[in-house]
């Protein structure tokens, strides 16, 4: 382990990263990629950055678009040695994006430091119930690769994998769940926003529900990505809530990526709230920015970036198109205006989806 | 959500000749021709606020739509698809055949899209000189109903024949009592749009949809003589690629560019960029809403790493971004003033291209004279239009979206064998 991945995982156990810290350690890793990761540094390069020139603030630092990840192997070392290798789902460019991690060390202690933070305030020791692709099936998974982990370190070495290619088992998910019931043992039911519509319109169908042990909590993730008829988050989550007795509040939005080693999760004062305030952990900013890269005042709709300490084997700054604006405790994540009105009578790329199919 | 009127009385305009109705239409059109005309002056305010396009793209649209609407192009147009305008006021006998009479529908119901300007316009005059009744889904703009308004001022039989009327697409207590009347729904939108309209009416009811589209601009290598002629051709190929920011179906979405000629491809596309640069003051760019403007983004910094890791490169202004040489596995982006140039050394490639991505093509934009292999690949491409580049954003009246006919499918032929 090199001495700056050392000081990283310093920082990610220590309670607070103060502004220094967080923008010293940012652009050494900066200038530590612009050494080693090539592409990267080539794209820094028009921004008139290099290791002689780096910049002063973490803010400045370059994001690479997340579809460059599709585009060009974006790590600091040869992948073929990497000890983790994601693959992006895909979405209309078809290709799935690579992100290669050179250790686990770092990305462990990202996942559940922040999952510890937001998911496990009390330190409860679940029993983790996933609706989540299982990784011994698909180990390229980072979702699964997350859950894993957290089953593994924080659970009570009875999770459960109900999502199968593209089938749920429903039926071993009820069976479980039952048996967590009967038990009395609080259940942590992670899954995708599509997985969750599925689960729901099967428990209806079955005419199921349960009163889930007390500590029960649902932490959702993604959207729906065409995957099942979508379905608004307050609708989805009061049904979870009524059909699976848990709180409102207890039902929480994890927003990762691939290419992130980091996850932002609702804040926990916002979980009781009627607007959800996104919160990550403190070796993981957010910043809103305008179309030319400016970050925008707090309030004003932008696109998302992250910079991300524990991403220090491929790329800190990650540029994403979904929209959000910024507050004092977070920002508020309004996802990828896919409901915006588009103009005109050309094709988009929703149409080219369509298309293909 | 006020009720829709559907008691349309067609006996004064079927009573009229269709000449007459023609000559009517091109006079109601000649007024909108004046950009101070007072409708259309709050026409065109009004389409600014709901699209947020700027004055002189929705003038240039006005202009092309109203200017279109002739006499003369009206006329040729009928004659061109029914024989003559005579078949429309009654029986006519076509030599060594039978008597025949184009008589008109009763009921044709137009459901423009929300993200248009104007297209519901077209149908609209056709179906009127067929002397069908006419209910038009008008936009909050009011265009349509403001037009209307021009032809009853030109002539009181458009007054009982036509309405228009906005509603939220989808209501079915509004729509489905007028679906059920018409004997022809002409629809623009997306798939699922017209699928969902499609479901809805009975099996004898024409339906004429328009779904969305792309354009392609071909640049064949005669093109790129010299720097002269690459400079007109880049022009013409920027106006087609801002006008309605890139969003129409007859915009340039992609422009493939052939090697060989004097100038190369990547010379073109930087005569291209400045040619976009300067025609964007002409035209500038609308409103754009923050998850468009963030995805054109994203498409920008994308190409400018592909740009530094060697992969082509992209010329980005306020105005617009032009990506060098994109990967072909990408589709085009579909993106506010947003384009790819394809260097080929083939039209097959081009063809690959579009087929590759499924592109539905509307209109293949190039330079005359045509060569034949050219013409063969936008044939294989599916393009129910060839055109000039700078001619791909003003088609003629005469044939309607996706090649279909204008008028003939507002009427049904009867033929007397007595």
């Amino acid at each position: 382990m090199s001495e700056l991945d050392r000081r990283i995982l310093d920082a990610i156990a220590s309670a607070a990263i103060d502004e220094e810290t967080f923008n010293t350690l940012a652009i050494e890793i900066f200038a530590y990629q612009l050494r080693h990761n090539a592409p990267y540094a080539a794209f820094a390069k028009t921004f008139g950055f290099s290791p002689a020139h780096l910049p002063a603030s973490w803010r400045d630092i370059p994001a690479v678009p997340t579809a460059a990840f599709k585009e060009a192997t974006l790590c600091t070392f040869p992948s073929e040695r990497a000890a983790l290798h994601f693959i992006t789902s895909g979405t209309t460019q078809g290709a799935g994006g690579h992100h290669y991690l050179e250790s686990t060390a770092l990305y462990d202690a990202s996942l559940l430091g922040g999952f510890d933070r937001f998911m496990l305030p009390d330190g409860a020791r679940l029993r983790y119930l996933n609706l989540v692709p299982d990784p011994r099936e698909r180990p390229t998974s980072s979702l699964g690769y997350m859950m894993q982990r957290v089953a593994r370190e924080r659970g009570d070495g009875r999770d459960g994998w109900y999502v199968h290619g593209d089938e749920l088992d429903v039926d071993g998910f009820i069976r479980d769940l039952q048996t967590a019931c009967n038990e009395h043992s609080a259940v942590c039911i992670a899954g995708t926003a599509f997985a969750f519509v599925a689960l729901l319109d099967a428990l209806a169908e079955r005419g199921r529900s349960f009163v889930t042990p007390p500590g029960s909590r649902v932490m959702e993730t993604g959207g729906f990505k065409g995957r099942s008829r979508h379905v608004a988050r307050e609708t989805l989550y009061a049904a979870l809530a009524q059909r699976l007795s848990i709180e409102p509040g207890a039902i929480v939005a994890e927003y990762g990526m691939t290419e992130l080693c980091g996850q932002y999760y609702d804040s926990l004062p916002s979980r009781t709230t009627s607007q959800r305030i996104k919160a990550g952990p403190p070796w993981l900013r957010p910043l809103v920015v305008d179309p030319d890269g400016r970050e925008v005042p707090r309030g004003t709709v932008g696109a998302l970036r992250h910079i991300d300490l524990s991403n220090c084997s491929s790329v800190v700054a990650i540029e994403t198109e979904d929209l959000a604006y910024a507050r004092d405790d977070g920002f508020v994540l309004l996802g990828r205006d896919a409901e915006a009105e588009l103009r005109g009578c050309s094709l988009d790329a929703e149409d080219l989806d369509v298309a293909r199919r | 959500m006020p009720k829709i009127s559907t008691s349309l009385d067609v006996s004064a305009l079927r009573a009229l000749p269709a000449r007459r109705i023609a000559s009517a239409i091109a006079d109601a059109a000649e007024r909108w021709r004046d950009a101070d005309f007072p409708p259309r002056v709050r026409a065109t305010t009004a389409i600014e606020a709901r699209l947020g396009y700027t004055t002189p793209v929705v003038d240039y649209a006005l202009d092309r739509l109203f200017e279109s609407i002739t006499r003369e192009a009206l006329s040729a147009t009928i004659i061109d698809e029914l024989g003559s305008l005579e078949a429309l006021d009654g029986f006519v006998e076509p030599s060594g055949r039978p008597k025949r009479y184009a008589r008109g529908l009763d009921t044709v119901v137009i459901v423009s899209s929300d993200t248009t300007i104007g297209v519901a316009l077209a149908p609209l005059v056709f179906a009127l000189c067929a002397k069908c009744g006419v209910v038009v889904k008008d936009r909050l703009d009011g265009l349509i109903s403001a037009f209307l308004a021009a032809l009853a001022d030109e002539e009181l039989a458009f007054a009982s024949a036509a309405r228009a009327a906005s509603w939220d697409g989808g209501d079915a207590a509004i729509e489905d009592p007028l679906f059920a009347q018409a004997d022809c729904v002409v629809a623009f939108g997306k798939d699922a749009t017209l699928q969902a309209i499609r479901a809805k009416l009975p099996a004898d009811t024409r339906f004429v949809a328009f779904p969305h589209r792309a354009s392609f601009g071909y640049l064949p290598r005669e093109a790129l003589s010299d720097e002269r002629a690459a400079h007109l051709w880049a022009q013409r190929a920027a106006v087609d690629f801002l006008l309605y920011d890139g969003e129409s179906c007859m915009s340039l979405h992609g422009l493939a560019v052939e090697r060989g000629g004097a100038i190369a491809p990547d010379a073109f596309a930087r005569l291209f960029g400045r040619a976009v640069e300067e025609t964007a003051t002409e035209f500038p760019a609308g409103m754009v809403s923050p998850g468009r403007a963030a995805a054109a983004a994203s498409y920008r910094n994308l190409a400018a790493f592909r740009a530094a890791t060697g992969q082509g490169f992209v010329l980005a202004a306020d105005c617009a971004t032009i990506a060098f040489d994109p990967p072909r596995d990408a589709a085009p982006a579909f993106l506010p003033r947003t384009i790819g140039i394809l260097p080929v050394d083939h039209p097959t490639e081009f063809v690959a291209y579009v087929q590759q991505h499924h592109l539905p093509l509307e209109a293949v934009a190039t330079t005359p004279p045509l060569r034949d292999d050219v013409r063969a690949a936008i044939i294989a491409g599916g393009s129910v239009r060839i055109t000039a580049l700078g001619q791909l954003q003003s088609p003629p009246l005469s044939r309607g979206h996706g090649g279909r006919p204008r008028i003939t499918d507002f009427v049904r032929w009867i033929d007397d064998e007595t």
